[in-house]
């Protein structure tokens, strides 16, 4: 691997950018409705008081037009302003992605804690009935939705037993380290539930093809430890394939968990998504969908950057 | 002295007692407080209420205008001393009755949040930030009306208008009054207003977390007094959650970490009522679902098909579709306003009349049993919003009931740009939607010949007199017999069938004392200062 290699991927990604902002551009203004939908009720906003907000936001403009005008900013850092809170788009996402990072790290990190003992532990005890109860388990967890399994646990640990706030990202006022944390809490195991089954699934594969590879009877045969031979030799090849995943999820991260956040009123990234696809606020969604995105295409260089770390024998020229 | 296991309990409880004792005492001179706890099923997008896309109920407990519309409507003064009205001479029409005066006293001694007082060169300041053509608003009504403002001192305000304006109340002054002293030389569409607004509410902005909440404490200096000479506001502040999903809404009404729930869905009420710590208010909503026509139609603009349509609509079905909340009614002026007219005359549901009615005017039934006239069948587009769960529901009752007396109505439903511009230029044949009024409505802009809403291309000369008689005056007696006269003319000649009004279904805890549901787009927050927790 060599510095030339990463220079290339990062220069082609630059008309992957553009070929993905024209298709984002054209998809949300063909989608019906628009940024002055809000007011369709309203009999007291007049047609010119219409024409003005339209016109402020170049929402009078031919669309090809308007995607120049945006491309144009865009290029030289200028995000734009929003339609719904007239605040510069880069200042909102800017507030709202510490609590997203907060809480998809968290759950990555929970997620990987958990994932690899468990996948191993899956293929290391194939056809036990240990395996089974942890393949079951992940099923049930890729397969639960997100939103029911939120309902029930702010039922189970807000009304019935009162230990946790169900929802928000901090009390009034308080945002003590401690508050913060009891409110993650339920987000936080919510959002990891599913990526600890399906990382885990991955985790198995991985590990019950290389423990028959003839290295590994090679490693017993010179007199290693079981927990050597799986941790030291099995684990690092055992990971390539789930390695793909994993850094995909996550490149996913930055974009904020809108369903998550949704239903637990966390002021993040994948809120401001859905606020803003309700009210149609064009420019701050072609902000969200473009940083997401990048967080993608970063994430897939950062795994094949992984490849070369974890086997040797990949090279990339 | 050796202390027994229960002399020292005795000891800690005589203690105890004697701690809430002296507690209790300062709490008594403050006796009414609590901080209210309030889930609002939207975010906060700026607390600015001119340039909000939602219903300002948190700026509502912060920002105060001249006047106010109450529980019932009607326009009571806040940071004027009354409501100008002809009578008291608030209110002088020119000699040639095309232009007005109104002149406004303001309350004395009323201090903005940071202390500074409030003059009538605020007022001034709120009409020129709101007319500049570089604020980004939708509400600036009323502002092009007028002309100039004079402030001869600190709490009179003579404002001129270039036209007569009988809604006045509704516009301009009553959404809010701007502190010239924070947005003057700053640019209003980035200003720090629009998250900490300088009010003369009761409650001032302590902290605005978006996506999160808005947190307001008591303004010490407010103005207002109770009627037995208590300081107000009672409560500590008010604290508006922003929770979007209504399923945590409702789990934090259960877990009590919400006290009051304005808008309650209605497949959600049932719930709600569950709840032991919670109870339910009704509030009127100045809103209504209508049936338009399309006179474009030449069936449609014959009055027995329109005539035979109301008679075949069964509005308890349709109440019962949207889980039995909204209420039957038979004027576009909902009961609320006192300028309703019960008498107006409605069309009871009878299938069998409505058969009459068709068979007299000879539309026969063809082989398909949809009735036909002079070679035009009765088969309509029907348009309404699409995505909305209520409205599809409602209209495939509607399609129901008008096969029933032989009318076909085949749905034709639109989006965003498309809907609102087919209601607005007359691209259906039956339309069903809603309207949402003010507190002081106009409505020959629905039906008025060359309404700017009058999607229909109805016009009616009789109508047009009564509207301008109802908007144009502004003697009370005169707008109440206006009134029931084109709400008479408007049952007779039906031009739309004004079929549901809705009712907000608050969701509130008992705890909550003294809160009076506002039926306006001022939102029920307009007047908070009496509220406390018990």
């Amino acid at each position: 691997m060599s510095l030339s290699y990463i220079i290339r991927r990062v220069l082609g990604t630059i008309p992957l950018l553009f070929g993905i902002s024209l298709i984002l551009f054209a998809i949300i203004h063909f989608a019906p409705g628009g940024p002055l939908d809000v007011y369709a009720d309203n009999p007291s906003v007049s047609k010119e008081a219409l024409e003005q907000i339209a016109k402020a936001y170049g929402l009078d403009q031919p669309v090809h037009v308007q995607y120049v005008l945006w491309l144009k900013s865009m290029v030289i850092g200028d995000w734009g302003y929003s339609i719904r809170t007239g605040r510069p788009v880069l200042t909102d996402i800017v507030e709202r992605l510490p609590p997203t990072l907060e809480l998809g790290g968290l759950a990555l990190v929970v997620s990987l804690l958990l994932a690899v003992p468990l996948g191993v532990l899956g293929a290391v005890r194939r056809g036990t009935k240990v395996d089974g109860t942890v393949t079951i388990a992940s099923f049930i967890g890729i397969s639960t939705p997100v939103f029911w399994l939120a309902l029930l646990l702010q039922l189970a640990f807000s009304v019935w037993l009162g230990w946790l706030p169900s929802a928000g990202y901090q009390s009034i006022g308080n945002g003590s380290f401690l508050d913060r944390l009891s409110h993650i809490v339920l987000p936080a195991s919510v959002l990891s539930l599913a990526t600890i089954a399906s990382w885990s699934r991955f985790i198995r594969a991985g590990m019950a093809d290389v423990l028959n590879q003839d290295y590994i009877r090679t490693a017993y045969a010179k007199g290693q430890t079981s927990f050597g031979v799986i941790f030291f030799h099995a684990l690092r090849n055992a990971m390539i394939p789930a390695v793909t995943v994993i850094a995909v999820d996550f490149g996913t991260v930055i974009s904020g968990a809108v369903i998550t956040e949704t239903v637990f009123a966390w002021p993040g990234i994948g809120q401001l998504f859905m606020e803003s696809m309700n009210g149609r606020d064009y420019p701050m969604l072609m902000g969200l969908m473009m940083m997401g995105s990048v967080g993608i295409i970063i994430a897939n260089l950062v795994a094949d950057l992984t490849y070369t770390a974890l086997d040797p024998r990949i090279r990339y020229a | 002295m050796k202390l027994t296991r229960r002399a020292t309990l005795q000891t800690f409880i005589a203690g105890s007692a004697a701690f809430a004792t002296l507690r209790a005492f300062p709490a008594a001179a403050q006796a009414k407080g609590g901080t209210l706890r309030v889930g609002l099923t939207y975010e906060i997008d700026t607390m600015n209420v001119y340039s909000t896309g939602f219903l300002g109920d948190a700026q509502a407990a912060v920002v105060e205008g001249l006047l106010a519309p109450d529980t019932h409507a009607k326009y009571v003064p806040v940071l004027a001393t009354e409501v100008p009205t002809v009578q008291n001479g608030g209110i002088v029409l020119s000699p040639d009755g095309k232009t007005m005066k109104i002149t406004y006293k303001l309350r004395p001694n009323v201090k903005w949040h940071d202390g500074k007082p409030f003059t009538s060169a605020d007022v001034k300041f709120t009409w020129e930030a709101v007319k500049d053509p570089k604020f980004i608003a939708e509400s600036k009504d009323g502002s092009s009306q007028v002309e100039s403002i004079e402030t001869p001192d600190d709490l009179t305000v003579i404002v001129n208008y270039n036209t007569v304006l009988p809604t006045f109340a509704s516009t301009l002054f009553t959404f809010g009054i701007m502190p010239k002293h924070q947005i003057e030389g700053t640019d209003i569409n980035t200003s720090s207003y629009n998250e900490m607004p300088i009010g003369t509410g009761p409650f001032k902005v302590k902290e605005f977390k978006r996506g999160q909440y808005c947190a307001t404490e008591r303004f010490d200096d407010y103005w207002r007094k109770a009627p037995n000479g208590d300081k107000l506001p009672y409560l500590d502040g008010i604290v508006f959650k922003m929770i979007k999903d209504s399923n945590t809404l409702i789990t934090q009404l259960k877990s009590g970490e919400v006290d009051l729930v304005v808008q309650t869905p209605y497949n959600q009420a049932k719930q709600v009522e569950g709840i032991a710590a919670i109870e339910i208010v009704k509030g009127q909503l100045l809103s209504w679902q209508h049936l338009d026509f399309n006179f474009k139609r030449k069936s449609l603009a014959d009055p027995a098909v329109r005539k035979a349509i109301a008679h075949g609509i069964n509005r308890q079905v349709l109440i019962k579709a949207q889980g039995g909340f909204p209420e039957p009614i038979k004027s576009p002026v909902v009961p609320v306003f006192d300028f309703y007219d019960p008498n107006t005359p409605d069309y009871a549901y009878d299938v069998e009349k409505a058969k009459k009615i068709l068979d007299d005017a000879g539309y026969k039934a063809g082989s398909d049993g949809v009735r036909e006239k002079d070679g035009e069948k009765l088969s309509y587009s029907f348009v309404i919003q699409a995505g909305r769960a209520d409205d599809e529901l409602a209209q495939q009752v509607i399609i129901a009931q008008l096969k029933a007396i032989g009318i076909e109505a085949k749905a034709d439903n639109k989006t965003g740009v498309a809907f609102r511009d087919a209601r607005y230029k007359g691209g259906y044949d039956l339309l069903y939607s809603r309207w949402i009024t003010s507190a002081d409505p106009v409505y020959s802009v629905f039906w008025g010949t060359g309404g700017a809403n009058n999607g229909q291309s109805y016009s009616n000369p009789t109508l047009d007199a009564a509207f301008k008689k109802f908007e144009a005056s502004f003697d009370p007696a005169v707008r109440k017999a206006a009134a029931a006269e084109f709400q008479k003319i408007l049952a007779e000649d039906l031009p739309s069938i004004p079929l549901t009004t809705n009712v907000a279904v608050i969701a509130k805890s008992k705890k909550l004392k003294n809160f009076v549901p506002n039926p306006t787009n001022m939102t029920n927050f307009v007047d908070t200062s009496a509220w406390y927790m018990a």
